[in-house]
């Protein structure tokens, strides 16, 4: 599968609604902080999730999404990891099997890494430097690694390298001792880190896990191992004996036992949440749906709710190689006459949806806030977008076709869209394609019309060269899986692109994705509509829960009191 | 889809042996039948509905006029931004300015919204039932009339679309065609999978009609083809076919307003009451005006049509009976 596929598959977690999710580091300031009056998480008990759909894959090397990233993190450890989700700045990367971040060499191409002692597999084996290197090295099996695409973009492996399975060693990763590793990259990558952070870079005993081996059963190295599986209804997860608590800074492992309870209608979640009788007072569950939200004002349950913000960017992209929106002034006129203020009334109003102006959510490192196409009330300027389309010579407006989903909220807003464009004499048709090939459709520029309502959520947040250069880098424009769907191409864009790249995610280059950003949104490639967060009721006896609309760190989160429910 | 019912095919048979007698028969049976149909209260009831929502549909422009409210128009001053963008006020947000509430989410005004989907739902039912009565009874009496091969050839054709798992093929049609002009689209999907139900029928009394002596009379006197099917058969189909459309009608506004629940209805913005229902279900706790409304207006249409053929079964059965 490709990279489209995964991010789209994260676009679908966060925008659509639906959603595994509960996922991802908190860290908002206007939270209510985790759980209630200070008596944390306790060890001991079992945590249950109820969620609608099932986790992509138990093996690493192949899911990739939002919820099933959270879950990775209970099973399997990597060299480095997103910071705890109580953290000041939970976007930040830490080490965790590796004793500190990596150290680049001076033309920052070779990076070294030292292993933390008292680490083990479920079974009781060490992991050292050869496991961390043959479980990285099974990204490349064509059949397996369908994962993350970054080790593969990013490390140096032999043409045609198929893994450990089909053609064996790796040679472009070194292991000179059992606790020393080092990588060896195609070219400099500053945010190496982030790379080895990902779900798909982690230990496995040499050997194992070729073919369907880790479909049902794995070999983990976090806190928690498998006890049972069930596709499509429950996984079961207990203590994994060998993990050392003193190895780990990040996960504080306090619960037992997981229940993830799948297949649940995401209405009959909502409704368990708020009843929250018998174990459900130890549940998690993804983000309410904007129904719900009236239901939840009473005191007792505002007291429950969490809001987190939104990492994903909502926007419509406007197709630049094609009329209307191949005028910079028509593309501008479109910002200037969007409603945004109805557009977040149909994502849920103000408590589920925020307005956005910029490319880059406030969530991720590399926000800066602007607003070019600025209205009163944010309820749009029609009049200063006639101005715009006269000045382009389409005084009697233009019409184009957007491309939506059939998805409810996505209906809505392209509704909304519709309706504050036809202020300013812009006629919008819409063109409603299945959800299952929507994502397919739009990123094919053969196929998608002149725009499209979808959403955009960064790799990692802690820095935004997993959203910017993406959406907006005209080198990336492909014939099949364009993430481009603006098509956009500037040669200034695309230097400046390769300039922040090359910073590393320092303050300075989180400032430059910020200027980059207001650059971009002068030529309007996009129509940014809408941040939605997430409203998130845990059961009353949950403690340390930092829900996230990325990936919500399941690691700290455990029970007020392990004795009930 | 509704079937009529053997005693009804045998009754209106029946009736029309009296017939042969000729033409001064049918306005005194006209009258008769009219008598019967306005002192008869629950048809009354349903006709009078029925027209009430004809008029909306075709005056819906006027109407909204009045009501203040486009059915495309948002009114974000209804809505609690705050509230998860629900209705502020009781009853989903009924006033005087809105009479039937708002939609949760943009504030659209549901009477408007109401009389639109209107439009929908009658000309998609009506559209089908005109579409499918013509291609039932010509081809229902083309297999009666000719029999042989013709009959062959129509009746295995009516058994396979019959056999057909309609619903599913629908979806799967309308779901793969463009969505250019959905409403031409509905209306011809339905009716495809509907005129064998008519044409069964219809062929049926045309087997045992061109048997009976009137019709072998005008055979024997020289009459054409065309002159026996169009002078003779087909008068005496007529309460058989407007009973037959009676009945259709509320089948088509279910099927109508189950492929829009389903998704593959008219285009949004486009209102259609099915749609309606199938947005209004997660607010079913929060806001159930929002989904009574065009559940009641749905309910209300079909049921009128479907008491109103059963009344004219029953006041064409009395008839003939009494003739």
């Amino acid at each position: 599968m490709s990279r489209l596929f995964r991010n789209s598959m994260v676009a679908i977690l966060a925008v659509g609604v639906t959603a595994l999710a509960g996922c991802g580091a908190g860290g908002s300031t206007d939270q209510n902080a985790g759980a209630g009056e200070g008596d944390g998480p306790q060890k001991g008990g079992t945590v249950h999730m109820l969620q609608n759909t099932d986790f992509s894959y138990l093996d690493p090397a192949r899911g990739w999404d939002g919820g099933v990233n959270a879950f990775y993190r209970l099973m399997y450890r990597g060299l480095t990891m997103q910071t705890s989700g109580d953290a000041e700045d939970p976007n930040a990367i830490v080490a965790d099997l590796a004793t500190g971040l990596g150290e680049p060499s001076e033309d920052g191409l070779t990076w070294t890494y030292t292993l933390k002692d008292d680490i083990f597999f479920d079974n009781g084996d060490p992991i050292t430097s050869a496991e961390v290197k043959f479980g990285i090295s099974r990204a490349w099996d064509p059949q397996i690694g369908i994962g993350s695409p970054y080790l593969k973009n990013v490390i140096d492996a032999p043409e045609g390298y198929e893994g450990p399975y089909v053609t064996g060693d790796l040679p472009t990763i070194e292991t000179p001792d059992e606790k020393t590793i080092v990588f060896h990259l195609k070219q400099p990558y500053p945010e190496f880190d982030n790379v080895l952070s990902q779900a798909n870079a982690v230990p496995f005993p040499e050997g194992s896990g070729a073919g369907d081996e880790f479909i049902k059963d794995v070999i983990a190295s976090g806190p928690y191992t498998l006890d049972s599986y069930t596709p499509g209804s429950s996984i079961k997860l207990v203590r994994n004996e060998f993990w050392e608590p003193e190895s780990d800074d990040v996960r504080k492992a306090y619960p037992d036992a997981w229940d993830f309870e799948i297949g649940i209608d995401p209405a009959t979640i909502d409704e368990r949440m708020i009843a929250g009788q018998g174990s459900d007072q130890n549940a998690i569950a993804s983000k309410i749906s904007s129904a719900t939200l009236a239901r939840i004002q009473t005191p007792e349950l505002q007291e429950r709710a969490i809001t987190a913000p939104a990492y994903c960017t909502t926007y419509m992209g406007l197709n630049t190689t094609k009329e209307p929106f191949d005028d910079v002034l028509v593309r501008q006129a479109v910002n200037y006459a969007i409603d945004r203020a109805s557009v977040q009334n149909a994502s849920g109003g103000t408590q589920l949806a925020d307005i956005a102006t910029t490319i880059v959510p406030p969530a991720v490192t590399g926000h800066k806030q602007f607003d070019l196409y600025p209205s009163e009330g944010n309820a749009g300027d029609p009049e200063k977008a006639k101005e715009l389309l006269a000045e382009a010579g389409h005084e009697d407006g233009v019409s184009f076709t957007l491309d939506i989903r059939t998805n409810p909220v996505a209906q809505a807003q392209a509704e909304a869209v519709q309706e504050s464009l036809a202020k300013a004499d812009i006629d919008v048709k819409l063109n409603v394609i299945d959800a299952s090939i929507f994502y397919e459709t739009i990123a094919t520029p053969s196929q998608q019309h002149d725009a499209a309502i979808t959403g955009w959520c960064p790799d990692w947040a802690s820095s935004a060269s997993t959203f910017i250069p993406p959406l907006f880098d005209g080198r990336n424009i492909t014939d099949r899986g364009n993430q481009n769907l603006a098509q956009f191409d500037d040669d200034a864009v695309n230097t400046r692109i390769d300039e922040i790249m090359a910073m590393g995610a320092t303050p300075e280059s989180a400032d430059a994705w910020g200027e980059l950003d207001e650059q971009i949104m002068e030529s309007a490639p996009i129509a940014p509509l809408a941040l939605e967060n997430g409203i998130f009721v845990p059961g009353e006896n949950i403690a340390g829960y930092y829900p996230s609309t990325s990936m919500t760190d399941l690691t700290i989160v455990g029970l007020k009191d392990p004795s009930k429910g | 889809m509704t079937s009529v019912s053997p005693d009804l095919a045998a009754a209106s048979a029946h009736g029309d042996d009296s017939s042969l007698a000729g033409d001064q028969s049918s306005p005194r049976a006209a009258t008769r039948f009219l008598r019967a149909f306005v002192t008869d209260v629950p048809a009354m009831l349903s006709a009078l509905y029925i027209l009430l929502m004809l008029l909306a549909a075709i005056f819906a422009p006027l109407i909204v006029k009045l009501s203040g409210w486009g059915p495309y128009e948002f009114d974000q001053t209804a809505i609690d931004p705050n509230l998860g963008a629900l209705p502020r006020g009781d009853f989903g947000g009924m006033s005087g300015e809105h009479w039937f509430g708002v939609e949760p989410g943009n504030g659209r005004d549901i009477f408007a919204r109401i009389v639109y989907g209107a439009r929908v739902s009658l000309t998609v039912a009506l559209s089908a039932t005109v579409l499918t009565t013509v291609l039932g009874v010509v081809i229902g009496m083309l297999a009666g009339y000719f029999g042989g091969k013709v009959d062959a050839i129509i009746s295995r054709a009516m058994e396979f679309l019959m056999a057909f798992p309609a619903l599913i093929f629908m979806i799967a049609i309308l779901s793969a065609l463009p969505a250019d002009n959905r409403v031409v689209l509905l209306i011809v999907v339905i009716s495809i999978f509907g005129w064998p139900y008519l044409a069964r029928i219809v062929r049926s009394q045309t087997l045992s009609l061109k048997e009976r002596e009137f019709v072998e009379a005008a055979r024997a006197s020289g009459a054409t083809h065309a002159q026996i099917i169009f002078r003779e058969i087909l008068p005496n189909l007529q309460s058989t076919i407007i009973v037959m459309a009676a009945l259709a009608v509320p089948g088509y506004v279910g099927t109508e307003a189950g492929l829009s629940f389903l998704g593959v209805g008219v285009v949004p913005p486009t209102p259609s009451w099915g749609q309606m229902i199938a947005s209004a279900a997660p607010y079913y706790a929060v806001d159930p005006m929002y989904f009574i409304i065009p559940g009641l207006f749905l309910f209300l249409l079909v049921m009128s049509f479907t008491t109103l053929g059963d009344r004219l079964r029953a006041i064409a059965n009395a008839g003939e009976v009494r003739g």
